[in-house]
C-alpha cells in the first residue's frame, strides 16, 4: 500500500498517482497515533479503492474513525458529479440512514437517584424492542407503511400521535428526503421492515442514558438547550431489515448492469450506476424512502423512551423532554458544494454544515460528544465529520478479552445501569473494541471541521 | 475430505470461508455456518421450535454471486420467518442457480445477519475440493 504524504497536522494524503485506477487522491483526517492504528488493517487500501469511482470529486475522504469495512471503509465520504458520477449502494451502506438522536430530559443527574436510574433503564427496555426480533409498536403494512416511506417522521405526528411536530423541524432535513419512492422498495425488504417501526435492533445500536458531564462551548451548548448535569438520552439505530434488503437489492443489481455502464472496480462492494441512470434513480429513490423510514424509526424509539420517562418519573418530565437533534451517519444527499451538485455519500460520517448539532457517541462506559459543525467542514470535507470512536479490535478478538458478564458487573460498578439482551453482543461492543473518543473528536476540532459543544457521560445503558 | 468452515478476523464484519468436496458441499455447508452464527452462545442448548421446511431458490451470473445469494435467501428467512435451518435437502446446483428444500426450526434468532456483501467473494475449485468465501455485515 502507498505511504501516506502528511499534508499538515491533521490530514495526510495519498495521491492520486499512487495507483493507475485512482482518479483523485485519497485524503484520511488523522494524527500520528490514529494514522498508525487505522493502517494495521485495510481502511486505506479500501478508501484508494473509492477514489477510482467514475465521476468523484476531489479525493475520497477519510475520517480519524475510519475502520475496514467492505466495499467503502466505514468513516469516509465520497463526492460524485454528473455526468459521468454515480452512486454507490456500498457506499451508503446495508444500514441506510443509521443515525443517532439526543433528547434532552428538564431533570438534572442529582434528581435521579440509583433506584430511579435502575427504574428508568428498565422502562426504556420495557417500552422499546431491542435485539434481532420483530414486535414493534408500530406494525404498518401497504398504504401506511407507503406514506411513512414517502413522507418519514411527520406521518406519525399527524396520523398516529407519535412525537411532536417539534421533533421533525429538529431532524436533519426534517426527517425527509426529496424523491422518496415507495414502489422502488421491493416487496422483500417491505416484508424485513413493517413489523420493525419503533424498534433499536442488535449490534452496535443502543439507547445509552446519559449525564451532560461537562460543556466545552457554553453559548452553543445554550443554543442547543444543553445544561451542566442535565439527563440526555441518546439513540443509535437506522432502517432495520428494510434498508439492509434495500441496499441488498441494488448492490445485486448494480453489479449485474457494470458491463453494459462501462464500469470497471476493483472491489464488487462498491457496485455503483450513473446518477442518472435508470439504476441510479431507482436506488436514490428506494434510499431515501428507506432513510425516511429510518428517522420514522428513530422518532418512534424516541416516543417509547418518553413513555418510559412517563412511567418512572412522570408525565411533565416526558413531555419536557425534548430533542435537541437527529443526524444522520449512513446516507447519500445530493448537496451544493464548490457552486454544484454533488452526490454525497457518507457511510459511518456526519453531516456537519456550520453550526448544526453533530453527536459522537463513544463506546459503551466512555464519554460521547456533542459538536457543532464549522465552516471548515463546508470547505475541507463537503460538510461532513466523523461518527463515532471507530472499531478497533473485530468481534471475535473482543470477546476473547472480555467475558460479558464481568463487562456488566464492571459497567454496573462504574455507575452505568446495564440492560443487554445478549452477554455476547455486551462483550462483542466492549469498550476496549473501540478507539479513543477523545483523540478522533481533538483530530476533527484540530482540523476545524467541528467544534466540542459537550461532554456526556454513560449513567445506563440499553442494547439489543 | 470433510466439509469445513471457518470464521476469519475482520474488523468489523464477519468473513466465512468454507471448503468442501463439491460445489454442493460448499452449499450444504453455508447452512451450517449460518445456524451456528443464529443460535445463541447464551441458550443452554440448540434453538428449538417448531420444525419447518422451505423451498429455497436463487439465481447469480457467476459462482461467487451465487453463494452470496444463497446465503441471503436463508438470511431473509431468518429475518421474516425466525428460521433457523439446520440442512438442505434436494439440493441441486446448476449453471447459474441453486435450489433445494431447507429445513431448520422457526424461533427468535438472537442474532440476525444484515446482509450478504459481495465483498471478496469467491468460489471456485482449489487442490483439495472447492473453497468459498464471504464477507457478512452483522
Amino acid at each position: 500500500m502507498s505511504e501516506p504524504v502528511r499534508i499538515d497536522d491533521t490530514l495526510w494524503e495519498i495521491p492520486a498517482t499512487a495507483r493507475d485506477d485512482m482518479r483523485v487522491p485519497a485524503r484520511v483526517f488523522a494524527d500520528a497515533e490514529l494514522l498508525a492504528a487505522i493502517r494495521t488493517d485495510k481502511s486505506l487500501e479500501q478508501l484508494q479503492n473509492v477514489a477510482t469511482l467514475p465521476g468523484i470529486v476531489e479525493a475520497a475522504i477519510a475520517m480519524p474513525d475510519i475502520h475496514q469495512g467492505y466495499g467503502f471503509p466505514v468513516g469516509g465520504l465520497a463526492a460524485t458529479a454528473s455526468p459521468d458520477g454515480v452512486v454507490s449502494p456500498g457506499g451508503v451502506g446495508y444500514d441506510i440512514n443509521c443515525g443517532v438522536r439526543l433528547l434532552a430530559a428538564p431533570l438534572t443527574h442529582g434528581e435521579l437517584d440509583a433506584r430511579r436510574r435502575g427504574a428508568l433503564v428498565e422502562a426504556i427496555a420495557r417500552r422499546v424492542p431491542t435485539g434481532a426480533g420483530k414486535g414493534g409498536p408500530l406494525a404498518l403494512r401497504g398504504a401506511e407503511l407507503d406514506a411513512v416511506l414517502a413522507h418519514g417522521p411527520r406521518w406519525l405526528v399527524e396520523h398516529r400521535g407519535v412525537g411532536t411536530d417539534d421533533d421533525v423541524k429538529a431532524t436533519e432535513s426534517e426527517g425527509r428526503l426529496e424523491g422518496a419512492d415507495p414502489a422502488q422498495v421491493s416487496p422483500r425488504a417491505r416484508e424485513r421492515g413493517s413489523g420493525q417501526l419503533g424498534t433499536v435492533g442488535s449490534g452496535n445500536h443502543f439507547i445509552e442514558l446519559q449525564r451532560v458531564e461537562d460543556l466545552i462551548d457554553r453559548e452553543t451548548a445554550a443554543r442547543f438547550g444543553l445544561r451542566k448535569g442535565q439527563v440526555t438520552v441518546l439513540i443509535h439505530s437506522g432502517s432495520r431489515g428494510l434498508g439492509h434488503q434495500v441496499c441488498t437489492d441494488y448492490v445485486r443489481t448494480m453489479d449485474r448492469a457494470l458491463e453494459r455502464h462501462g464500469i470497471v472496480l476493483p472491489d464488487r462492494q462498491l457496485s455503483c450506476a450513473p446518477l442518472d441512470s435508470d439504476e441510479g434513480r431507482a436506488y436514490l429513490a428506494a434510499m431515501a424512502a428507506a432513510a425516511n423510514f429510518a428517522w420514522a424509526n428513530r422518532h418512534a424509539i424516541a416516543h417509547g423512551v418518553r413513555r418510559a420517562i412517563a412511567d418512572v418519573l412522570g408525565a411533565d418530565a416526558a413531555g419536557g423532554t425534548r430533542q435537541v437533534y437527529d443526524v444522520a451517519h449512513n446516507v447519500a444527499k445530493l448537496e451544493q458544494h464548490g457552486g454544484r451538485t454533488v452526490c454525497v455519500h457518507r457511510k459511518g460520517a456526519t453531516r456537519a454544515f456550520p453550526g448544526q448539532a453533530v453527536f459522537i457517541p463513544g463506546s459503551m462506559g466512555t464519554a460521547s460528544y456533542v459538536l457543532a459543525g464549522r465552516e471548515g467542514s463546508m470547505e475541507r470535507s463537503f460538510g461532513t465529520v466523523c461518527h463515532g470512536a471507530g472499531r478497533r479490535l473485530s468481534r471475535t478478538a473482543a470477546k476473547k478479552q472480555v467475558e460479558g458478564g464481568a463487562l456488566r458487573r464492571e459497567l454496573e460498578a462504574a455507575g452505568i445501569a446495564v440492560r443487554a439482551a445478549s452477554s455476547r453482543g455486551l462483550a462483542e461492543e466492549a469498550p476496549l473494541a473501540y478507539k479513543d473518543v477523545d483523540a478522533v473528536v481533538r483530530v476533527v476540532e484540530q482540523a476545524g471541521l467541528a467544534g466540542r459543544v459537550a461532554r456526556l457521560r454513560p449513567i445506563g445503558v440499553v442494547k439489543g | 475430505m470433510e466439509s469445513s468452515h471457518r470464521w476469519i478476523e475482520h474488523t468489523a464484519e464477519l468473513q466465512l470461508e468454507i471448503h468442501g468436496r463439491s460445489e454442493a458441499a460448499v452449499f450444504r455447508q453455508a447452512v451450517h455456518a449460518l445456524r451456528e452464527l443464529l443460535e445463541d452462545e447464551d441458550a443452554d442448548g440448540p434453538a428449538t421450535g417448531a420444525r419447518v421446511e422451505r423451498p429455497v431458490e436463487a439465481e447469480a451470473t457467476d459462482r461467487g454471486a451465487l453463494l452470496a445469494e444463497w446465503l441471503a435467501e436463508l438470511v431473509f428467512l431468518a429475518e421474516t420467518e425466525g428460521l433457523v435451518p439446520d440442512e438442505a435437502r434436494d439440493l441441486v446446483v446448476g449453471e447459474d442457480s441453486v435450489t433445494a428444500v431447507v429445513v431448520g426450526r422457526t424461533c427468535e434468532p438472537r442474532h440476525l445477519v444484515k446482509a450478504v456483501t459481495y465483498h471478496d467473494l469467491e468460489l471456485h475449485r482449489d487442490r483439495d475440493g472447492w473453497r468459498g468465501n464471504v464477507v457478512l455485515d452483522v
